[in-house]
Formats: C-alpha cells, sequence, structure tokens
C-alpha cells in the first residue's frame, strides 16, 4: 500500500464569538450549523468568513443534526426545545419534546425521521416536527445515537447498554444489555457490527448479525469516542492521549493486536474518519491536530497547531471539508485532499 | 487557562432543610451566579435560569469497585454547563436525601475532563438535629454524609434542647472530627460559610480540635475540683437556663445512666488531669457499682449513677484537696453540677460512641517523611482499605521539601499537590486525618512511622 502524504490545508479561521459545541453539515457540503454553547445558532458558507446567527437558544445549545439530503437542520438548546429550521428560508420550528434537554438529534439516512435523546427517552419526530414514536424508559440516560446503516433501525446507548429500535416494517426493540456505561456508539459501513466507547475504559463490540459480542479491555481511561473508517475495515477510539486502531480486514479484530497511533501528548478531545478511505484526524489538549492514514503508516501524515483546545471534528459528506472547532470561539475549514 | 470553578455538594436527609438553604441561596442578593443541579428536581423554583434537573446515574465499573463508580449525569451536565461563556461562579450540587456521597465526591477526582474545568470546593451535609439521632440507627447513609462532610449545618437547632443538642453534636464530631459544625435555625446560614471555602482549607480543618489525635477514651469529660472535707452533694438532672425551649422539646431522649469517677489530684493544674488519664481508663473498663439516688460515691471506682429526675448524690472527701472526676459523658448532658463548687480547670475527651462503626482517626509529628515511602503507604493503604477510607486529608512535612504537601482523597483516590513554603514561625508538622469504617488507630499509627525519613 503506498503511503502518499495526505494534506490538511486551512482556510481561515473564522471567529464564531460563540463556542461551538456541535456542528453539522448540509448534504452537499456547502453550508455548515453551528451550534453555539452560549445559545447562537450559526450558519456559515463553506467559502465564506462570515457566520450568521439565525437564532437562538436560551442557555445554550447542546447539539445540531442535517438531513443528508435536503435544506432542514435541527437544533436542541438547554432551554428544553427543539427547532426544525428550514436552511433557505430561514424560518423555524419549535418541537416540544416535553423534557429537559436533548443532549443528542440524529437524522435517518433518508431524511424522513429525526432522533431526539432527551434523558432515558427516544422520540422520533418527521420532518414537520409531528411525533412519530417514542422509546421511553431506557435503562440510562441516551448518550449516543446512530442509525444502522441500510437499514430502518437506530441504536441508542447509555448506562446499561444499548437498545436498538426498528421502525418499519413494523416497530420492534431489541436490548443488548451491558454491565457498564456507554460513552459513545457506532456502526460499521455494512451494518452488522456496532461499537460502543465504555465508562470503564474498554471498546465494547456487538455482531448483530451473529449476535456474538466481545470486549477490548484496559485502555486505562474513559473511552469517549469510537469510530469506523470510511472503507469499513478499522475501527479507532480515543482514551486520554492514547489512539488506538483495530484491523478487521483480515481475521478480525480478536485476532489482531490493536495498531497504536502514538504522538498526543495529553487528553485526546476529538476523533473523525474521513467518510471514504482510512483516513482519521485527531484533535488533543495538545492543541495538536493530527491527520492519520490508518494501516499505511504510524507516524501522522499531517499536523497543524490549533488556537486552543479542539471541540469538535467534522468532515463534510464527501470527506473534502474538515470542519474543526477550537475553545476559544473559532471554527476553522480545512480542504482535506488525500 | 481558566481557574477552575468550585463546586459545593450539599447532602442531607430529606427534611433536613436542604432545600431551605437552596432557595436562600438562589433568592439571596450576594451577587454571585450559581448553577444548581437538582436530583430532587421540582422542589426548588424551576423558573430559574440555572437550575438544571438531573436524573441520578451511578456509572459502575465492570470490576464492581466502589471507588470507581461515578456520576455519569453530572459528567454529561457540567461538560455543557462550562461551554457558557456566561460562566456562574460556583456550582451547587444538591444530592437526593438517600444518596451516598461518595460517588459524587469521586467524579472530580476520576474523571479528566471535569477536574480540567471544575474543583470540588466542599461536602456540605445538612443535619435535622431533631430527628438525627433516629436517623443514625435507621440508616448507614446518614453516618456516611455526615462522615464525608467538610462542612455540617446542624439546622433545627431550635427543636432541640441544650443537652441534646451537645449530644448530638458530640455524636457527629465523633464520626468526623475535620469538619465544621454550623448551628442554625431554618437553614439560615452566612453564604460564605457553605459555599466557595476555598478549596478545602486543609490546614484550617486539621487544626480545628485536637481531641482526634489521641485514643478515644471511655469518659468526654474531666474537671478538677478543690473541695473541703466532708460530704458535698452531686446534683444531677438540672436545666441549662439559657435555652429558651427547655420544657417543650427533646426530654424523650434524657439520659438513664451515667458511669462517674472520683480520683485524687495532686494539684488544680490541667496536669493534673493528664497524669490521671491513663489510671481513670483502666478504672472505666472495670465493672461498674450500680448508685440508686442518694448513694454516696466512694473514689477510685466507677459507679453508675441512676438519673431519675432530680437525682442528688453524695461524695465523700477524707481530707481537703484536688479531686478530678471523669464522667463517661458531658455534665450538661444530664445536667451535672457539685453543690458549692465549680470546676478549676477541664478537659473534653474524644467520643466514645463505639456503637458507630465510622470515626476519624488523626495523626502527627513534627518529624521529616520520606516521599517514596510515603506513597508507597498511601498506596499500600487505599488498596487495601479504600473501601472503609470514607476520607483522607493530610498536611505532610517532606524531607527535604520547603513546601507543604497537601492532599485529601475519597476513598481510593486522592490529590495532592506541592502547596506554600513552611513559614519561619510555624512547626513544620505533618498532620493527617482519616474518617472510615473500622479503622485501627495502631495500624495506621505504625503505618505512618514506617514512612519516616
Amino acid at each position: 500500500m503506498s503511503a502518499a502524504p495526505g494534506r490538511l490545508r486551512p482556510r481561515a479561521r473564522i471567529e464564531l464569538g460563540d463556542y461551538p459545541v456541535d456542528a453539522a453539515w448540509s448534504g452537499d457540503g456547502r453550508t455548515l450549523a453551528v451550534a453555539g454553547g452560549e445559545g447562537g445558532v450559526l450558519l456559515l458558507g463553506a467559502d465564506s468568513c462570515q457566520p450568521q446567527v439565525i437564532g437562538r437558544h436560551q442557555g445554550g445549545v447542546l447539539a445540531v443534526a442535517w438531513q443528508a439530503a435536503g435544506r432542514l437542520f435541527a437544533s436542541s438548546g438547554q432551554d428544553g426545545i427543539v427547532r426544525l429550521w428550514d436552511a433557505r428560508s430561514l424560518e423555524s420550528s419549535a418541537i416540544h419534546t416535553g423534557s429537559e434537554w436533548s443532549e443528542r438529534l440524529a437524522f435517518a439516512d433518508n431524511g424522513r425521521l429525526l432522533a431526539v435523546a432527551s434523558g432515558r427517552t427516544l422520540q422520533l419526530f418527521d420532518p414537520k416536527g409531528q411525533p412519530a414514536h417514542c422509546f421511553p424508559d431506557h435503562a440510562g440516560a441516551i448518550v449516543a445515537l446512530a442509525w444502522r446503516p441500510k437499514s430502518s433501525e437506530i441504536a441508542a446507548a447509555g448506562n446499561g447498554g444499548v437498545r436498538i429500535h426498528r421502525l418499519q416494517p413494523q416497530t420492534g426493540s431489541r436490548n443488548y444489555p451491558w454491565r457498564g456505561a456507554c460513552l459513545s456508539a457506532s456502526w460499521n459501513a455494512d451494518g452488522r457490527l456496532l461499537a460502543a466507547g465504555m465508562q470503564d475504559g474498554s471498546v465494547h463490540l456487538w455482531n448483530i448479525a451473529s449476535d456474538d459480542e466481545s470486549e477490548m479491555p484496559g485502555l486505562g481511561a474513559k473511552v469517549f469516542a469510537t469510530g469506523w473508517s470510511g472503507n469499513g475495515r478499522f475501527l479507532a477510539a480515543a482514551a486520554g492521549s492514547a489512539l488506538l486502531a483495530w484491523d478487521f480486514g483480515g481475521k478480525g479484530a480478536d485476532a489482531s493486536r490493536p495498531l497504536e497511533l502514538q504522538a498526543h501528548s495529553e487528553r485526546i478531545t476529538a476523533l473523525a474518519f474521513r467518510p471514504s478511505g482510512s483516513w482519521l484526524v485527531s484533535a488533543a489538549r495538545d492543541r495538536r491536530l493530527l491527520l492519520w492514514r490508518v494501516g499505511a503508516a504510524s507516524e501522522p501524515q499531517d499536523a497543524h497547531l490549533l488556537a486552543d483546545d479542539c471541540t469538535l471534528l467534522r468532515f463534510s459528506r464527501d470527506g473534502a471539508r474538515l470542519a474543526v472547532g477550537d475553545a476559544r470561539g473559532g471554527l476553522t475549514i480545512f480542504d482535506c485532499t488525500p | 487557562m481558566t481557574a477552575p470553578i468550585p463546586v459545593t455538594v450539599l447532602t442531607g436527609f430529606l427534611g433536613s432543610g436542604k432545600t431551605t438553604l437552596v432557595n436562600r441561596i438562589l433568592s439571596e442578593n450576594h451577587g454571585k451566579r450559581i448553577a444548581v443541579i437538582e436530583n430532587e428536581f421540582g422542589e426548588v423554583g424551576v423558573d430559574q435560569e440555572l437550575v438544571i434537573g438531573a436524573d441520578e446515574e451511578i456509572f459502575e465499573t465492570s470490576n464492581g469497585c466502589i471507588c470507581c463508580t461515578v456520576r455519569g449525569d453530572l459528567i454529561r451536565i457540567l461538560g455543557q454547563l462550562r461551554k457558557r461563556r456566561d460562566r456562574f461562579d460556583s456550582v451547587l450540587i444538591e444530592t437526593t436525601g438517600l444518596a451516598d456521597p461518595g460517588p459524587v465526591a469521586q467524579t472530580f477526582f476520576i474523571d479528566e475532563e471535569l477536574k480540567e474545568h471544575y474543583a470540588l470546593d466542599a461536602i456540605v451535609t445538612v443535619v435535622d438535629a431533631r430527628h438525627i439521632e433516629q436517623e443514625l440507627v435507621a440508616s448507614p447513609i446518614t453516618l456516611e454524609q455526615i462522615a464525608f462532610a467538610d462542612v455540617i449545618l446542624l439546622n433545627k437547632i431550635d427543636l432541640v434542647d441544650a443537652a441534646q443538642l451537645r449530644r448530638i453534636e458530640r455524636r457527629v464530631r465523633g464520626i468526623s472530627a475535620t469538619a465544621a459544625v454550623i448551628h442554625s435555625r431554618n437553614a439560615d446560614v452566612p453564604l460564605e460559610r457553605v459555599l466557595s471555602l476555598g478549596a478545602f482549607d486543609l490546614e484550617r480543618a486539621l487544626a480545628l480540635d485536637n481531641a482526634f489525635l489521641e485514643p478515644a477514651r471511655p469518659f468526654e469529660w474531666a474537671g478538677i475540683y478543690q473541695l473541703p472535707a466532708g460530704r458535698h452533694a452531686l446534683q444531677t438532672g438540672g436545666h441549662d437556663h439559657d435555652h429558651e425551649h427547655e420544657h417543650d422539646h427533646g426530654h424523650g431522649q434524657q439520659l438513664s445512666q451515667v458511669d462517674v469517677l472520683l480520683l485524687p489530684a495532686a494539684d488544680a493544674n490541667a496536669g493534673s488531669i493528664d497524669a490521671l488519664l491513663e489510671q481513670a481508663t483502666a478504672i472505666f473498663e472495670t465493672q461498674a457499682q450500680p448508685a440508686p439516688p442518694g448513694s454516696v460515691l466512694a473514689p477510685e471506682r466507677r459507679h453508675r449513677l441512676q438519673l431519675a429526675a432530680g437525682a442528688q448524690f453524695q461524695i465523700e472527701s477524707a481530707a481537703s484537696g484536688c479531686w478530678v472526676m471523669f464522667t463517661e459523658h458531658a455534665p450538661v448532658e444530664f445536667g451535672l453540677r457539685l453543690m458549692g463548687a465549680v470546676p478549676l480547670q477541664q478537659r473534653e475527651f474524644g467520643s466514645h460512641h463505639h456503637d458507630l462503626a465510622v470515626g476519624s482517626i488523626g495523626l502527627t509529628d513534627a518529624r521529616a517523611l520520606d516521599p517514596n515511602k510515603v506513597n508507597d503507604w498511601l498506596s499500600y493503604l487505599l488498596q487495601s482499605r479504600g473501601a472503609d477510607i470514607l476520607r483522607m486529608k493530610g498536611v505532610l512535612n517532606l524531607k527535604g521539601e520547603n513546601r507543604r504537601y497537601v492532599f485529601h482523597g475519597v476513598h481510593m483516590v486522592f490529590d495532592g499537590q506541592l502547596e506554600r513554603p513552611w513559614g519561619a514561625d510555624t512547626a513544620r508538622r505533618s498532620r493527617l486525618v482519616f474518617i472510615g469504617r473500622n479503622l485501627d488507630r495502631n495500624e495506621l499509627t505504625a503505618g505512618f512511622e514506617s514512612c519516616l525519613a
């Protein structure tokens, strides 16, 4: 495998005047919606340097999500309100979830359902904001939502394991209990494997197809982020300053030792795979933003110094752009050319 | 980097006055922005912008170690709150009445992300003075809430009499020797005594009470009297007339008996009490002689006074001279007065409530310690006894180090750092205190002494 040097080329760093808590690209990668910790819902053109504040949540925004193909995006705030926004008219409507904070939002791939996690309850709404399904009483507060690829199923992870809810053809739920607290959840490309980063310093893996499960323990710190490479071959996990990747290409992860991607000297704060290939970006409290080609090289392919701690890393769907938020209230868009 | 936001954890049984205190903090004009995280949502005025309801969620680890449990809800909520730029000055976490304070406190030692932005300032436990004695019997959580506390707000003191209040305070002190105890009615307390105390002012806490540095004694009080030869009346059951509610409350829990011992003393100096401590302790371990009202109490014997209402006893002094009287409970608790005499010197001792498995043990030594040995000892101690050690605090005099090493911990986790230098006018002296279950002073002392440089 050749290791052509990949590059991240920064455009200007944009002052948001707010703390970037979350961000979501439009399907065409031309617009970015940003959730501001101070309460602003911001829109930013990929080629513009001027963010537009299109609305506010009292207290602070918690999450944003954008349809894969469409002009609808959603925001949720500490005011307990979820808003659906039309990116063209900039009009919004409020969804009343009837609960406190909705910390996770996720659109189904076809854009027809918005999943909203509020405490132990998962609710689904149609694009008009009308309730479609409600799944209360999860074992713990839902901390991660992941739509299963090529299906109408969604995984909701939290303390005590994962529940997978099927919405079509008829509604049903399966429980995958585990005696620990999940902090993240992500599906591999074909939707067979679901990986969760755990509070106890392990990665838990459910093979939904075969009903097996396995555990990769001993990461030394809570595993706050996990992700699958775009080509489906690698699973990466961040715990403390450690960044590990398991190769699922050969006999499977159980038979292989994880690759250790050693470069960060402090706690990793964000992690993201490019949607295609095996390109991974990581950022840590050492303020370094690193680009990796997992499986091809053990050294980072590119490095940049950030203005402050990284708060988020978001690739556009085509992988051409990477949005990087920092705790000083800035956002930098990088062109990603592998 | 901005300074960590101080976090106050408020514990206490339902009905102790926690919510009253929170409401006061929210409504009082103190000019501070305080975010309140509520586990019993609905009790506090929710129209406040900074009141957040939380669903208490304990994250356990697969190995089942209690020391590794943290509060997942706090990690999530505090993680979000720190992103607001209109930052608040402090955070107040109100726990449910039945909450074990361990996981809440451990969260601030264990979670790296929270540690970067928040610092546990103090655990404040509100105690309902009127019901605490029943609660201590009925619920082990009450004991733990007191043991974990840095500040104990002894609330509703207007509903108990002076003797009961004293007894409660001694009991509370017997559990936690280092906590600051504040008396209040209707949770009315200056807020600077519960909020932003300044990262566990350890030296002040460790200097508070010397009684716990000594072994527990089977008596709580000793006083020196100068008596002429002859018989003297020992009156019990009187009231403390400073207390306006004496006839209204608390009389259901009067003592029915109390042990007393008289020993001849060399003189009226305080040293005379010290000189008799071992002898008195030995006599208190012999069988007590029942003493119905009217009995004459001979010296050098353990008498068990039967406390009927206003019971009177006699003591016999063969010759004029000094006597030390040792009493199982403090005189105010059973209205003890020696007629025609006042104690010239008196001293109180560490509580002997052995019915409480939780207590405090303090150690102090002026000799310098070897940092590596201290590290080995504390590691061993926390590994082997971490489940029983609820709190641990200390200021250490390390060999070759000009600064104080200050640390505190919860169960198996602790944080320490070098702080300000030892001053020219302060003696270099290590002080440690352990608060926990079934602690063995000899074992701790031996471990501590193995660390001497």
